[in-house]
C-alpha cells in the first residue's frame, strides 16, 4: 500500500534478490495483462511480499523466464511471466488503490481531489474486475476505511485504536491466503501484525506535515499527553521516536511468533530478510527521515 | 504445603491445564526424579527432596481441579469473576471479556484486572495498552509468575526481540573500527613473519 514492505538488499544475495525482483516484474506484468497497462504504475513492493508470502505459505513453485519489460525496453530481465499465478496480488493491490484514491477524494483537499478523481477514472475498470473477483474482501475494506474515517474524525484516539482499520485491512488481505483454520487463523494475526507497522510507520512518516496541517495523527495525540511542544521544525522529538520504536518493535516481535508458527518453506531466505530486516530498516529509515528520496540530501549515497 | 511455592510452577503447567495434563507433567517430573535412579549418587537428598515437593503440589491442583476451582486459586480477583472472564479470553470471545472487565469500578482495579485487560488487549493487537497493563499488574504484584511472563515477554518483544531470527547470518561482527585495527596488525605481523611489512611504523 504503501511500499514500507520491502527487502534490505545489502544483505540478499544475489540470486535472491534476482527472483525478488522477478516476482515484482511477475506481479507488474500480471496487472497490465488483467486490469489494464495504466494500473501498473500503482504497483509496489508490498504487492511483490503479498506475492511471494502467498506462494511461499501454499508452496506453489514460480517459473522465471528471460523477458522485456516496458519499464526497460532494450534488456531482457528476469521476470517470472505468464507462467505464474498471480492474480490475487494484482487484484488486492487494485482494490487498495480504489479505497485509497475513495478516501483521498472524500475528505482531501482540492488538489487531492483532483488527482485520486483522475486515478479513479483509470482504475475503475480495475476495480470493478477486482470487486466481482473478491466481493468480500472489497467490502471489509471499505469498512475499514470508514472506521478509519471515523476514527480521524474523533481526532482523539491512541495509537492502538488508529491503527485497527489498517491493521484490519491487512488481517482480510493476508487471512485469505491461509489453506485451512489454523494457518488462516496465524495469518489473521499476522496480517494484522503488519498492518499495525504499516500504519505506525506511515504515522510517523507524516508527522511533520501533519503537524504544520494540524491534521490527525495519533502521535500527535501522544505529544500532547506528554505535554510536548513541536512545531514542525529540527529533528522528530525523541520522546515520538522512542514510543514508535517500542511500539514497533512490539509488533514485529509478535508478527515474528505468527511467521515462525506459520514455517513457510519456499522463498525463506528472502521473506527473513523482508521480516527480519527490511521492515527494520524501513522504519529506521522513515524515523531517520531518509526513507523518500526527497530527504536524501546527499548525492550518490546509497540507501534502499 | 509446597513452602509457599506456587503448584504450578513447580509441575510447569498452565494455571488452565485440565487434569490429563496435569497427570501428564506429573508422570514426567516422577521419572525425572525418582529416589530409585539416584541411588550411591549425592545427589539422592535433593532428588527426594524435589520428589516430595511435586507429590505435594500434584495433590493441590488435582485437589483444586476436581474442587471446580483451579484457575481462580492462585491469582483470583475479589472484585469480579476472574475466572469466567479467563475462560473467555481463552476461548476467544474478546468483547464479552472487555465489556465484563470495563464495568469494574476503577477504584476496585487489582492485578488480576490490569493482567486480564492486558491479556484482551494482546489478543487484539492492541500491543501498547496491553504492555501498560501487564508493566501495572506485575507491579502491583510482583511475586506472581504469570503477570511477570506475560510482561517480561512483551518487553523483550519491545527492545527489539524477534523469534526465529537466523543467528549470525546477518550479523556483521567484523565492522567496527576497533575490529578493524586488530585485523590490520595481525596482517602487519603476518607480513613481517614472511620478510615483507604493511605497516611501517610498527
Amino acid at each position: 500500500m504503501f511500499g514500507y514492505i520491502r527487502a534490505y538488499k545489502p544483505y540478499m544475495r544475489v540470486f535472491e534478490y534476482e527472483i525478488y525482483k522477478s516476482v515484482y516484474c511477475g506481479v507488474c506484468k500480471d496487472m497490465g495483462r488483467r486490469l489494464g497497462n495504466l494500473t501498473r504504475f500503482s504497483l509496489t513492493y508490498d504487492s511483490a511480499f503479498l506475492a511471494l508470502f502467498e506462494h511461499s505459505v501454499r508452496g506453489t513453485k514460480v517459473c522465471v523466464k528471460n523477458e522485456r519489460c516496458i519499464a526497460h525496453p532494450l534488456k531482457k530481465t528476469m521476470c517470472a511471466g505468464c507462467g505464474n499465478d498471480f492474480s490475487y496480488a494484482s487484484y488486492v493491490s487494485a482494490l487498495l488503490v480504489w479505497h485509497k484514491l475513495k478516501d483521498d477524494m472524500l475528505d482531501g483537499g482540492a488538489v487531492k481531489k483532483l488527482i485520486s478523481a483522475a486515478g479513479m477514472l483509470i482504475f475503475r475498470k480495475a476495480y470493478k474486475k477486482a470487486n466481482a473477483q473478491y466481493p468480500t474482501l472489497s467490502r471489509e475494506i471499505s469498512e475499514a476505511m470508514e472506521l478509519q474515517r471515523a476514527v480521524e474524525q474523533e481526532k482523539c484516539a491512541g495509537i492502538d485504536q488508529a491503527s485497527e482499520p489498517t491493521a484490519m485491512i491487512m488481517r482480510s488481505v493476508f487471512t485469505r491466503i491461509g489453506r485451512n483454520k489454523k494457518e488462516r487463523e496465524l495469518l489473521a494475526r499476522f496480517g494484522y501484525c503488519l498492518g499495525r507497522f504499516v500504519y505506525i510507520t506511515d504515522a510517523l512518516d507524516d508527522l511533520r506535515s501533519d503537524v504544520k496541517s494540524g491534521s490527525y495523527n495519533p502521535l500527535v495525540i501522544f505529544m500532547k499527553s506528554l505535554g510536548i511542544e513541536w512545531d514542525g521544525s529540527g529533528k522528530l522529538p525523541r520522546e515520538v521516536q522512542d514510543f514508535c520504536t517500542a511500539s514497533v518493535n512490539m509488533t514485529l516481535g509478535q508478527l515474528a511468533d505468527c511467521y515462525v508458527a506459520l514455517d513457510p518453506r519456499r522463498f525463506r531466505d528472502i521473506l527473513d530478510n523482508i521480516i527480519y530486516l527490511g521492515l527494520k530498516n524501513t522504519f529506521r529509515l522513515v524515523r531517520e527521515e531518509r526513507f523518500h528520496k526527497r530527504n536524501n540530501s546527499k548525492k550518490g549515497k546509497a540507501e534502499i | 504445603m509446597t513452602n509457599g511455592k506456587d503448584p504450578y510452577v513447580i509441575l510447569g503447567v498452565q494455571r488452565s491445564a485440565t487434569e490429563e495434563e496435569v497427570k501428564q507433567a506429573y508422570k514426567t517430573l516422577v521419572k525425572k526424579y525418582h529416589p530409585d535412579q539416584y541411588q550411591d549418587n549425592p545427589l539422592r537428598d535433593v532428588a527426594s527432596e524435589k520428589m516430595a515437593e511435586v507429590n505435594e503440589a500434584y495433590d493441590e491442583i488435582i485437589n483444586a481441579i476436581r474442587n471446580g476451582e483451579a484457575s481462580s486459586r492462585f491469582s483470583a480477583s475479589a472484585n469480579f469473576n476472574s475466572s469466567y472472564v479467563r475462560e473467555l479470553i481463552q476461548t476467544g470471545n474478546i468483547t464479552e471479556a472487555d465489556s465484563i472487565l470495563s464495568s469494574v469500578d476503577p477504584a476496585r482495579r487489582d492485578a488480576e484486572w490490569y493482567f486480564l485487560k492486558g491479556s484482551v488487549c494482546y489478543k487484539r493487537g492492541w500491543f501498547n495498552e496491553a504492555y501498560e497493563n501487564f508493566a501495572r499488574a506485575s507491579q502491583i504484584n510482583p511475586g506472581n509468575a504469570e503477570y511477570a511472563a506475560a510482561f517480561n515477554q512483551l518487553g523483550s518483544q519491545r527492545n527489539g526481540q524477534m523469534n526465529g531470527m537466523p543467528s549470525g547470518y546477518y550479523q556483521n561482527r567484523n565492522a567496527d573500527a576497533f575490529n578493524c585495527c586488530c585485523d590490520l596488525i595481525c596482517l602487519d605481523s603476518c607480513c613481517e613473519c614472511m620478510g615483507g611489512d604493511l605497516i611501517p611504523c610498527c
